[in-house]
């Protein structure tokens, strides 16, 4: 099963690192441990003003008084808060010197995946001007955007040389005393992305690319704020459908989206998280908040997500339909196998006139997972005329899954109307034997039929993603069926 | 006073009266209506009964689908119980506050048409348990006028193989009222069918379900529609179990509200949980107005707006009886047109 | 081709054929006849490899090959086809995805390089046109949405882009009203050649009046119980399959 062949590789992968750098590692970490100290490491790290560390602070000060919530369907063993080091430098990734060093079966993945080479290497930690020249292809994108007027880079730069435009909108959306989670990320956060697109600009690539060069060097609590100003629009993609070991456990991140009048956000995640040997242990907890505010009039935000191999997913990409005549979209393949655990959903609140959301939810269940789809769809008194439509599919692959559907439909404005389905099916015994009378081989099979039951979500991604989340969906659910 | 009771009390001062905070009550905010003395000492409820072709038996002391049924478990001091073998009837009225168990059990191939009907003002809570046997079919009609109080009925049903369970209910609502039902089908070929109105002028009414496919090759249908004017609020939280193991079950659940003013609201929420995998099941939920474009036709062929506004909802209210027996269903739809 | 000697096989325990026996070779159609429940489709899939179908006796050898060991994917690879009775939907998978996944997975069997999809596409439009499989319903989910005749037209469709050296058609036939069936046997007709050989199983006559076989066997309760010549589905539909079970008793 190349699932678990993954993982030996990737684990064998960490044991590599360990023994070169051990030292290096540690000398760049804050001392374990959470306390106003450890946000003022952070805070001064990052060299901040003064007005971020008191923000931080607020944060913290707030967090030290809340619970964790456990509404969930999701069961996890209590997270030991001080346990863990809450800043590590931007890791000094073991350089290699080229792609003969990593591990062969390592590459099957990526090859499996449909990755191109020069990226492959990125992801093994191969020394980057070993490839390239890796410079001139950030540059050249920087060139680019910078002609368009764009802004995009880390937050930590964003705070520092655009103070007004971050003060403007961070924290607007998903205010700091959200929900745990987003509180702890707002007084920790050390990673993450800042992109502001000006009035009337097309963000001319997908923001996705770049981002993926980075894409082995995640952070634990990563802050993204997404600005499209006035008729603006810029695709935005997080993740990437490689492998992911991490060594924290714990990932909180927070995503805010701020889409002005006439602007449109396109926000797509592909995540294939590590997820804990057989037994589920040693996975990662994955914790977002995300939000989109969907702010002026005839604004657009999309969420498109492909989530598998956490070992517990608790995320809800949200909008709020704020302006009048907005839009917002939720397209998500959540696959649980073995013994992962997804609790994800959306909530689209309509708020404003003739606001519109479309949610389109695929679960897949194989194993022992467990996959809860929990949504809820809020119209507000003065939200006439909203529009709504929501489609949640669950596939149950074997009989030791579930598949769980929570939707929440709360309507106060008679004019608005909503339409919620649901249907539950598994993978018919007379689909299978068609495909292999014809010569499809039993994991090619199941991979194609569950791609086709993912299809309408699959196609909301970038190209480039399309494809790789296909043979992502393929590879996540490999020895679940026979 | 038995261990079960006492229990029951027991968990029932722990918990106190549930909030909107308790999952399950998160629409229907009992303790802001109520207080914990007052289902304590509420005195019993008293009833008329018709009934032919049945025994009658003592309430017993089991069995809640949620809080309420448990409180009534615990306080009750007054119920009854019918038993059939063969063909029964009953025609049971609740008309003053207060609290009762009533027990029903049917016998194997038995077949009993209960029909009950919920009135008055005050603080009633009723809790049921429900067995029905191999064959065995009860047909439950249940009218619950409007009233100004709390009005809780709190069902706990088994049904075995073959067994059916029908029902058929009108409600009207009140400052507060709920029908919670817990329906675990146990055998093979068991099934449930439920499908009620509500018509709601500034009341609140919570249908509350949980069906159980404990068993495979097990039926469910729900059909369930709002009418909600005025200040109303019109709940529906529908779950389907499906257990593990329990292939070839088919869930079909359907609910649906029209609000007809600004400050009605509906909160629907239909969950699944399944856990086995050849299953069929499906749901889906609606909220929305008159078919505009319905309105103009009947406008335009010269029925004015509100008699067509009356055809529209009548029309969208009907569906939810397409199953009630003939002799059932007037019973039910004179209730609704009183209400209309 | 296929050699089939003294087969039993059973479904869920219940055995379904009991000591059947039938040679086909290679350029010669053959045809099954018999009533519902004769084991007509148990026959399709034990030779197909459908899981829950076990031989409980017997052997069938394809090409002098033992094949029981086989999975169905392998089966097709080495050049078995089953034309289903009732196809399948793949909804979100389209028609023309399907049959590049295939093809290519069966020419990944046999060592053969992958097409890419402009090659097969080609392919698959040269052959669609005379069973008139439309461009739309290749751009269509699999079977979505099709009608009867439809669904049969494309399993030809497969059949003839397959290149089977077996091909068994399972009562192609049902559902399809006298133009559709024509163009059907039409299809398979053109695909009938020295190296191919055919197993038409149905239910009735009429299909045997356009697909000519060179001998016809009776089946009934799980045996070969009668055989002989195309004038055999005549006896049959004039003295009715009941009549024909008792003079072979």
């Amino acid at each position: 099963m190349a699932a678990v062949e993954t993982r030996e590789k990737v684990s064998q992968l960490g044991e590599k690192y360990k023994y070169g750098f051990v030292t290096d590692i540690e000398m760049e970490r804050a001392p374990k441990g959470l306390s106003e100290d450890t946000v003022r490491y952070i805070s001064a790290k990052k060299a901040e003003p003064e007005w971020m560390l008191e923000w931080r602070l607020g944060a913290f000060r707030r967090w030290v008084e809340m619970h964790e919530p456990d509404w969930a369907r999701v069961h996890y063993p209590e997270i030991d808060y001080q346990n863990a080091y809450y800043y590590a430098a931007p890791k000094n990734t073991p350089q290699k010197q080229s792609l003969d060093e990593v591990d062969p079966k390592l590459l099957e993945t990526y090859n499996k995946l449909g990755i191109p080479l020069s990226e492959q290497m990125m992801l093994a930690g191969v020394a980057v001007d070993a490839v390239f020249d890796s410079v001139s292809v950030a540059t050249t994108f920087k060139e680019k955007l910078n002609e368009a007027g764009v802004i995009f880079c880390p937050i930590s730069e964003a705070i520092r040389d655009y103070p007004d435009l971050v003060k403007k909108y961070l924290g607007t959306v998903v205010p700091v005393t959200d929900n745990f989670f987003a509180t702890l990320n707002s007084a920790v956060f050390s990673d993450g992305t800042f992109v502001y697109v000006p009035k009337g600009v097309r963000c001319p690539m997908e923001l996705s690319t770049y981002f993926r060069i980075n894409a082995s060097e995640t952070g634990q609590f990563e802050r993204t704020l997404i600005v499209a100003d006035e008729g603006a629009y810029v695709s935005y993609l997080e993740g990437c459908t490689a492998p992911k070991r991490d060594e924290n456990q714990l990932h909180a991140a927070v995503v805010e989206l701020i889409a002005l009048d006439g602007a449109e956000i396109k926000y797509s995640t592909v995540q294939n998280w590590y997820p804990g040997d057989e037994g589920g242990k040693g996975g990662i907890y994955n914790f977002v908040t995300k939000r989109g505010d969907c702010r002026g009039h005839g604004s657009k935000i999309s969420w498109t997500q492909v989530e598998t191999g956490s070992a517990i997913t608790w995320k809800y990409p949200s909008c709020i339909l704020r302006g009048d005549n907005s839009v917002g979209e939720f397209y998500s393949i959540a696959i649980a196998n073995n013994y992962q655990q997804a609790d994800t959903g959306t909530k689209m609140i309509h708020l404003g006139k003739n606001t519109r959301s479309r949610i389109i939810s695929k679960g897949i269940s194989a194993g022992k997972a467990q996959n809860t789809y929990r949504g809820l769809v809020s119209v507000h008194p003065k939200a006439a005329s909203a529009r709504n439509y929501t489609q949640c599919d669950s596939l149950l692959i074997g009989g030791s899954c579930g598949a769980h559907t929570v939707p929440y439909i709360e309507s106060r404005n008679p004019t608005a109307r909503i339409e919620h389905e649901a249907t539950t099916s598994k993978i018919a015994d007379d689909q299978l034997f068609y495909c292999l009378q014809r010569g499809i081989g039993q994991e090619e099979a199941v991979a194609l039929i569950v791609n086709g039951f993912c299809k309408e979500v699959l196609q909301q991604l970038p190209m480039e993603f399309a494809v790789e989340a296909q043979k992502l969906v393929g590879i996540s659910l490999e020895g679940s069926v026979g | 006073m038995t261990a079960l009771r006492a229990k029951a009390a027991e968990d029932f001062r722990a918990r106190g009266v549930p909030h909107r905070r308790v999952e399950a009550w998160k629409y229907s905010d009992l303790k802001s209506v109520i207080d914990a003395d007052q289902v304590v000492s509420a005195g019993a409820v008293q009833w008329t009964i018709e009934a032919e072709g049945v025994e009658m038996i003592g309430a017993g002391d089991g069995g809640s689908a949620g809080a309420m049924g448990e409180a009534s478990v615990a306080f009750a001091t007054a119920g009854f119980g019918l038993r059939v073998a063969k063909a029964g009837k009953a025609k049971v009225a609740f008309a003053t506050p207060g609290q009762a168990r009533v027990r029903i059990v049917l016998e194997p191939g038995a077949t009993l048409d209960y029909i009950e009907i919920a009135e008055g003002d005050g603080f009633q809570n009723i809790g049921m348990d429900v067995s029905v046997g191999k064959g065995a079919v009860f047909t439950h009609v249940r009218i619950a006028r409007k009233g100004s109080g709390v009005r809780i009925e709190d069902v706990n049903a088994n049904v075995a193989e073959d067994g059916i369970y029908h029902l058929h209910a009108a409600h009207f609502g009140g400052e507060l009222s709920r029908l919670e039902l817990k329906i675990a089908l146990n055998g093979k070929n068991a099934s449930a069918h439920l499908s009620g109105v509500g018509v709601l002028d500034a009341m609140h009414a919570d249908v509350t379900t949980h069906v159980i496919h404990a068993k495979g090759g097990t039926q469910s249908t729900q059909l369930f529609k709002y009418v909600a004017a005025g200040k109303a609020r019109a709940v529906y939280q529908g779950k389907i179990t499906v257990a593990e193991g329990a292939d070839g079950s088919d869930s079909r659940q359907t609910a649906k509200a029209l609000l007809l003013d600004e400050r009605a609201e509906a909160d629907l929420k239909p969950e699944l949980e399944i856990f086995a995998d050849d299953v069929k099941c499906a749901h889906g939920a609606a909220v929305g107005d008159l078919e505009a474009d319905s309105l103009f036709y009947l406008r335009a062929r010269g029925i004015p707006e509100d008699e067509a506004r009356g055809l529209l909802i009548r029309a969208f209210l009907h569906e939810a009886f397409d199953r009630v027996r003939d002799d059932l269903r007037d019973a039910l739809w004179t209730a609704v047109e009183e209400a209309l | 081709m296929l050699e089939i000697k003294n087969l039993h096989a059973a479904v869920d325990g219940k055995e379904i054929l009991k000591g059947l026996s039938l040679t086909v070779n290679a350029g010669e159609v053959h045809a099954i006849m018999g009533p519902n429940g004769s084991g007509k489709s148990t026959l399709s899939y034990v030779l197909a490899g459908r899981a829950g179908y076990e031989i409980t006796g017997g052997s069938i050898a394809y090409k002098g090959e033992d094949i029981n060991a086989l999975p169905p994917e392998a089966r097709a690879a080495k050049g078995v086809f089953l034309a289903m009775q009732y196809p399948v939907e793949i909804p979100g998978v389209t028609t023309l995805t399907f049959l590049k996944t295939a093809l290519n997975a069966q020419r990944r069997a046999r060592g053969e390089k992958d097409l890419d999809a402009m090659t097969v596409l080609k392919l698959v439009r040269g052959k669609a046109a005379e069973l008139r499989v439309s461009e739309d319903m290749l751009k269509r989910a699999l079977n979505v949405g099709f009608s009867g005749g439809e669904k049969k037209r494309l399993e030809i469709l497969q059949m003839s882009l397959f290149e089977p050296s077996l091909a068994i058609l399972d009562e192609t036939d049902s559902g399809l009203d006298i133009d559709a069936l024509r163009l059907v046997a039409e299809g398979v007709n053109a695909l009938r050649s020295p190296d191919r050989a055919m197993l038409v199983i149905t239910h009735y006559q009429r299909l045997l009046e356009y697909i000519v076989p060179d001998r016809i066997h009776v089946l009934s309760g799980g045996r070969i119980i009668k055989e002989g010549g195309k004038e055999l589905a005549l006896e049959l539909e004039a003295k009715g399959y009941e009549q024909i079970i008792k003079d072979a008793a």
